[in-house]
C-alpha cells in the first residue's frame, strides 16, 4: 500500500505542551506551516507563540477542547490546514477521529484509521499479536462489561490482576487488584479515569506480573517498508507512569533484542501499519521471556531517546510518511549509537507523594552542554495550568556508553532550576545516584516498592 | 487556492466562518510579514460579535500593524471569584486541599457523593478534586450534617476554597 505523494503546506497542531512545540519544530524544519489549536487555558503558551498561527478551540477542560474531534476538523478547515498532527494522548488514538480526517480530506499524521481501530483498542491488539505468533500476557480476551464479569475473569487468571483501559495509554485507567473484594472499587476508579482521559470507560483484565521490566520497540512504516529503531527500557515507573526511559535497555541481550524487534515488525505487518508506532512488551529479565502488552499508535513521550541513539527524527518521519514519502533508509542502516536517557520533569512534589503542583514558573535555568537536549514548553512567568498532565520538560542525555549518559544526566540535573512550582528534579537526582539504578538492576515496581520506601 | 497569497475574499470567508461558528473565539494567522488576528468579543447583552482587529485591516493596506494586546478577550472563568455565601461560625467548612476541578459525583450523571441533610463521618468521601488528570477523593475530615454545597460541579477551585458546609451532627448512638 503506497499513498500518492501529497506535499503538506500547513499542519494543525491538535495538542498542547511540549509535544506541540516538538511538532511545530519538525514542521518548521520541513518548511511546513504550523497552526496551533489551543484552549483558553493555553492562550499564553510557548506553542501559541512559536506557531505560524493559532486558533482557540474552546474552554480549558480537554473534554470541551482538545478531545473534540469535530472542533479540530472545523479548526483545520478554518485555518486552511491540509493536515492534523494529534501528538500523544487526546485524539491521537481515536480511530473515529482519524477516519473523520480522512473523510474531510485532511491528512491525519499517524496510522490509517483501520490500524488505530485494530491496535488502539487494547483487547483487539492482543488478538492481533497472538495471530502474528507473538506471546501475550494471560488475560481476558475482550472488554469486561462490569465489575462482576471482571471478577469472573480475574478468578480464572488468578490474582493479582491488572485492570486496564482498552482505549488506554500513559498508565491512565489502570489499577492493580490483589483480591476479589477490592475489585469493584478499583474497577469503578479505573473506569472513571479511563472515561475522563479517553472518553471510553471500557476495561480489560490481565495477569499482573511482578519484578518485570517494561521494554518497548519503536517502529516506523512507510506503507512499503517496516523498520524498527531498537528498544527503549521504561522500567522506572510510578503507578504505571513512566519517569525515566533509556535506550538501549541494560537488560536486553542481542538474541532477545532480535526476537523482540522481529515480533514488533510481525505485528505491524499483520495490521498494515503505517507511520510511527510503539510495541510495548513485558520482559522477564531472568528468563528472557517477553509478552506483548499493547501498541501505541502514535508518537511516544519518550521518542527523543530513540532519536538520540539512531539519529532518526521520528516526528519528521511521521510527517514525511503522511506526505506519501518513502523512508530514506533501510533496516541495515539503522544503528544504535551510544546510550541515551530521558528524565521526565513533572510539576509534582516527590516529597509529598508526587502531588501535582500547578502554578507560575518564577525562575528557570535550563542545562546545556555536550549531549544534552531539552524538550519543554516552559518559560519564565509561564503559568502551568491545572487542567492537563504534569509533564513540563523532558531532559535527554546522550553518552558514548551508559556510564557517560548517566554522568551527563546527573550533571544536567544539577544545573537545572525551576522555581515557583515543585518538580520531580529531586527525585531524578536521587534515582541517578542509586546504586541499583546505576547497575541497571531494577523492575517496574522499583520506585514504589524500594526507592521511595526509605525516605 | 495557494496558501501564500491570501486574498481579501479568503479573509472574508474566514471572518464568516468565525462569525457563524459558535465554537471559535479567536484566530491568528501569520503569512510572511502579514498577521491576521480575529477575536470575538463578549458584549454586554451576552451576544457575541466578530471584530476584525487592526492587524486584519492592515492586510488590506500594508505595512502591517502590530497585533493588539489581548485585553478584551472572552472572560475566562475566574477561579478566584469569591463565593457569596455565609455560614454560621460554629459550622464546619470543608476546604479544598489543592487547586483543581471540583466534582460532586463520581461520574457524570451519577448521584452526588453527599446530599443536603446527610450525616457524614470523617472518612466519608464528599467530592473529587481533579488536578492534572489526577482524581483526588476528598473526605469530610469531621463528623457532621451536610448543610450546603458552595461550588458548582465542574468548576475550578483554589487551595483553601470553601467547598461544603457541615452543621454539627447529633451525637452518635
Amino acid at each position: 500500500m503506497t499513498t500518492a505523494r501529497r506535499p503538506l503546506r500547513r499542519i494543525l497542531v491538535a495538542n498542547r505542551g511540549e509535544i506541540a512545540v516538538r511538532i511545530i519544530r519538525a514542521s518548521r524544519e520541513l518548511g511546513i506551516e504550523a497552526i496551533q489549536a489551543y484552549s483558553e487555558a493555553d492562550r499564553d503558551s510557548l506553542a501559541v507563540h512559536l506557531a505560524d498561527g493559532s486558533i482557540c478551540i474552546g474552554p480549558p477542560p480537554s473534554s470541551q477542547s482538545y478531545l473534540k474531534g469535530d472542533l479540530m476538523i472545523d479548526a483545520a478547515r478554518a485555518a486552511k490546514a491540509d493536515a492534523i498532527h494529534p501528538g500523544y494522548g487526546f485524539l491521537s488514538e481515536n480511530s473515529a477521529f482519524a477516519q473523520a480526517c480522512e473523510d474531510a480530506n485532511i491528512a491525519f499524521i499517524g496510522p490509517p484509521a483501520r490500524a488505530i481501530a485494530l491496535m488502539g483498542d487494547k483487547t483487539t491488539a492482543r488478538r492481533m499479536a497472538a495471530k502474528a505468533g507473538v506471546p501475550i500476557t494471560p488475560g481476558s480476551l475482550g472488554t469486561v462489561s462490569d465489575a462482576k464479569t471482571a471478577r469472573e475473569a480475574a478468578a480464572l487468571i488468578g490474582y493479582p490482576v491488572l485492570l486496564k483501559a482498552t482505549a488506554g495509554g500513559g498508565g491512565r485507567g489502570m489499577r492493580v487488584v490483589r483480591n476479589g473484594e477490592e475489585l469493584p472499587a478499583r474497577f469503578a476508579d479505573a473506569a472513571r479515569e479511563a472515561q475522563g482521559a479517553f472518553g471510553d470507560g471500557g476495561l480489560y483484565v490481565e495477569k499482573f506480573l511482578a519484578r518485570v521490566r517494561h521494554v518497548e520497540i519503536q517502529v516506523l512504516c512507510d506503507g512499503r517498508t517496516i523498520l524498527h529503531l531498537g528498544e527503549r527500557d521504561c522500567s522506572v515507573q510510578r503507578r504505571n507512569q513512566k519517569l525515566v526511559e533509556e535506550s538501549p535497555s541494560p537488560a536486553l541481550d542481542d538474541a532477545v533484542r532480535a526476537r523482540m524487534c522481529d515480533a514488533a515488525v510481525r505485528v505491524c505487518r499483520e495490521v498494515d501499519y503505517r507511520s510511527a508506532g510503539t510495541m510495548e512488551f513485558i520482559l522477564d529479565p531472568a528468563s528472557g521471556a517477553f509478552y506483548f502488552m499493547e501498541m501505541n499508535t502514535r508518537v511516544q513521550v519518550e521518542h527523543p531517546v530513540t532519536e538520540a541513539v539512531t539519529g532518526v527524527d521520528i516526528v519528521k518521519a511521521q510527517i514525511r510518511v503522511a506526505q506519501g514519502e518513502l523512508l530514506p533508509f533501510t533496516q541495515d542502516s539503522v544503528r544504535l549509537n551510544g546510550h541515551a536517557i530521558e528524565c521526565r520533569i513533572n510539576a509534582e512534589d516527590p516529597a509529598r507523594d508526587f502531588t501535582p503542583s500547578p502554578g507560575q514558573v518564577r525562575g528557570l535555568r535550563l542545562p546545556g552542554g555536550p549531549g544534552i537536549r531539552i524538550d519543554s514548553h516552559l518559560f519564565e512567568g509561564y503559568r502551568i495550568p491545572p487542567y492537563y498532565d504534569s509533564l513540563i520538560a523532558k531532559l535527554i542525555a546522550w553518552g558514548r556508553d551508559r556510564d557517560e549518559a548517566i554522568a551527563r544526566m546527573r550533571r544536567a540535573l544539577s544545573e537545572m532550576r525551576i522555581e515557583g512550582v515543585h518538580t520531580t528534579l529531586p527525585f531524578h537526582t536521587r534515582l541517578l545516584d542509586d546504586a541499583r539504578f546505576r547497575a541497571g538492576d531494577i523492575h517496574t515496581r522499583f520506585v514504589e516498592d524500594e526507592l521511595m520506601e526509605v525516605a | 487556492m495557494a496558501h501564500d497569497n491570501l486574498t481579501y475574499d479568503d479573509l472574508l470567508r474566514i471572518v464568516e466562518l468565525i462569525k457563524s461558528s459558535e465554537q471559535f473565539s479567536e484566530f491568528r494567522l501569520k503569512i510572511g510579514e502579514i498577521e491576521v488576528e480575529l477575536r470575538r468579543r463578549q458584549v454586554a447583552d451576552g451576544s457575541r460579535i466578530v471584530a476584525p482587529t487592526a492587524a486584519a485591516e492592515a492586510l488590506l493596506s500594508a505595512p502591517p500593524a502590530a497585533a493588539p494586546e489581548a485585553s478584551d478577550l472572552i472572560p475566562a472563568h475566574d477561579p478566584t471569584a469569591p463565593v457569596a455565601t455565609t455560614w454560621a461560625s460554629e459550622a464546619i467548612v470543608i476546604r479544598a486541599p489543592m487547586v483543581g476541578t471540583f466534582y460532586r459525583a463520581p461520574d457524570p450523571g451519577a448521584p452526588p457523593f453527599v446530599k443536603i441533610g446527610q450525616v457524614v463521618e470523617p472518612d466519608t468521601i464528599v467530592c473529587i478534586i481533579e488536578v492534572m488528570k489526577l482524581m483526588n477523593s476528598i473526605r469530610a475530615g469531621e463528623r457532621g450534617v451536610v448543610a450546603q454545597t458552595l461550588v458548582d460541579d465542574g468548576s475550578m477551585v483554589e487551595t483553601g476554597a470553601p467547598l461544603i458546609v457541615l452543621d454539627a451532627a447529633p451525637a452518635s448512638s
